[in-house]
């Protein structure tokens, strides 16, 4: 469904690329999760795919057309259907929370429809199921610099299920939450995944998590892909070759 | 001396320089308060406030309310759209971004003043001139504020929007909007008040309100009048700050 053919990114003025001849394939229904040390590249790998993140050489394919052979109209319509949360949320302050899930509508709507708040009762009540369906338990109409970390990020998982996704993005989702809220968080993703038949790709950087989760791990290290298995064949041993020093 | 480098002092050296050079410049000279006596002696010709005429001045001082209020409100409108333009984080391209500075550079290097002499010719005598000058100035100064407030803006919601499939102006619209908004009209309320001061100066020039009574009353040496248009101009100054603070606060 994604396919990822000798992909490199190189960001200006940088010496050693970000990502390098990455080559890789997801299909339907895969869970995976990306290990690899800070600045491995796990992050411009997640942007490449919904194409945030132009790549320097190689291409990202989805389905039978590569993101660069895309015009505008179907880039726009390929992140529409990616789903996708962040560490830090990207909530929209000074909004509440409806309002913010019904952000991930944008990519459905004409512009003048997003300017002036066009939403029909069924995009409103899609919202609340949205709402529903991530278990959050706060006032829709409460703004959302008044939720607590974990809360936020059920509204940003809301927000992208409102965009009816095929494919879920994670670029660390929860790293700044604490280790309950965290698991939390990552059982909700699943049971999502599960529900919708999605392919999901999130970034993590709790082996254990990705462990208990992940269908397929990948790791990145210094931007090349240096292993692609099951959990059950990352083991202590891949662990250290990934996390340790190279120096 | 853990806290400073040499460098720090040398532009400590740069400025004290500079400032003893604009105080040359200036005739900044603190003894020539020794004829203090005078200021006292004129101002006591201030009192007792005249107030014959205050619902004429109060009538004028709506006057410059309004002037101020329009100049202000709509540049803050037209500023707001080319603020995106004029910031390196939204705008189109660099080509956008540079013209769009230039304009505004240009609109906030021109004093008011100017412009309302230059708009006499065409518009004539009245607030109406008065009102243009002042939209022509804001948009320049709350243009290059507000692409300020843009650049400093959390960068996180604007990729959001771009991830969720919104078009790039609609995102960015969005996503900096609302966190800017306090900040904006903060440096609304504030362009207020000086287009409030403004206008005053506008008055000079036949821009109507109470800025032109103040002139003509101290021109015709009326000081006890002079003293109700200044009580006047410092009771609305006061009001358009507190008036903005109260609805800063509704808005945090």
């Amino acid at each position: 469904m994604i396919e990822f053919k000798g992909v490199s990114v190189t960001y200006p003025g940088a010496k050693e690329p970000a990502l390098a001849d990455v080559n890789i394939t997801f299909q339907k229904g895969e869970f995976v999760c990306v290990l690899g040390r800070s600045g491995a590249g796990k992050s411009t790998f997640i942007r490449c795919i919904n194409g945030l993140q132009p790549v320097s050489e190689g291409y990202v394919k989805w389905e039978d057309k590569t993101l660069s052979e895309m015009t505008h109209k179907e880039t726009l319509e390929v992140r529409r259907k990616t789903g996708m949360i962040f560490q830090h949320f990207n909530l929209i302050p000074r909004m509440s929370v409806v309002q913010n899930i019904l952000t991930g509508l944008f990519g459905y709507k004409k512009s003048y429809e997003n300017l002036l708040g066009l939403f029909k009762s069924s995009d409103r009540l899609q919202a609340l199921e949205a709402i529903d369906q991530v278990e959050l338990t706060v006032e829709p109409t409460r703004r959302v610099e008044k939720l607590s970390g974990g809360q936020k990020q059920r509204v940003a998982i809301a927000r992208a299920l409102v965009q009816n996704p095929k494919v879920f993005l994670g670029d660390e989702p929860v790293a700044s939450l604490d280790p309950g809220t965290a698991d939390r968080i990552f059982q909700l993703l699943k049971k999502t995944h599960v529900k919708r038949n999605l392919v999901s790709i999130i970034n993590v950087h709790d082996v254990i998590l990705a462990k208990k989760f992940a269908t397929r791990i990948i790791a990145l290290k210094d931007g090349k892909l240096v292993f692609d298995g099951t959990p059950e064949e990352f083991d202590d041993k891949v662990y250290a070759d990934i996390y340790n020093h190279s120096s | 001396m853990v806290w400073f480098k040499r460098s720090q002092f040398l532009i400590l050296l740069c400025l004290s320089l500079l400032v003893i050079g604009s105080m040359k410049l200036t005739e900044f000279d603190l003894s020539k308060f020794r004829d203090f006596q005078n200021m006292g002696d004129f101002l006591s010709k201030w009192f007792p406030m005249n107030t014959e005429s205050l619902p004429f001045l109060f009538q004028e001082s709506l006057l410059t309310i309004a002037i101020a209020f329009l100049g202000s409100l709509f540049g803050l409108i037209i500023a707001l759209p080319l603020s995106f333009m004029a910031a390196r984080n939204t705008s189109r391209n660099r080509f956008v971004y540079s013209v769009t500075r230039f304009l505004l550079s240009f609109l906030r290097s021109v004093p008011e003043f100017v412009f309302g002499l230059i708009l006499l010719t065409t518009l004539g005598l009245g607030p109406f001139p008065a009102v243009i000058a002042i939209i022509f100035h804001n948009i320049g100064v709350l243009g290059k504020l507000i692409s300020e407030l843009i650049e400093s803006a959390d960068k996180g919601p604007m990729e959001a929007m771009l991830a969720v499939g919104a078009r790039k102006w609609i995102g960015n619209l969005f996503a900096v909007l609302p966190q800017i908004w306090p900040n904006v009209l903060s440096q609304f309320f504030y362009r207020f008040e000086v287009a409030i001061r403004t206008s005053l100066i506008l008055g000079l020039i036949g821009g109507g309100g109470i800025g032109q009574q103040l002139f003509i009353h101290f021109k015709t040496f009326q000081y006890q009048l002079v003293s109700v248009d200044v009580l006047l101009i410092m009771i609305m100054v006061i009001m358009v700050d507190y008036i903005g603070s109260k609805i800063r606060e509704k808005v945090i």
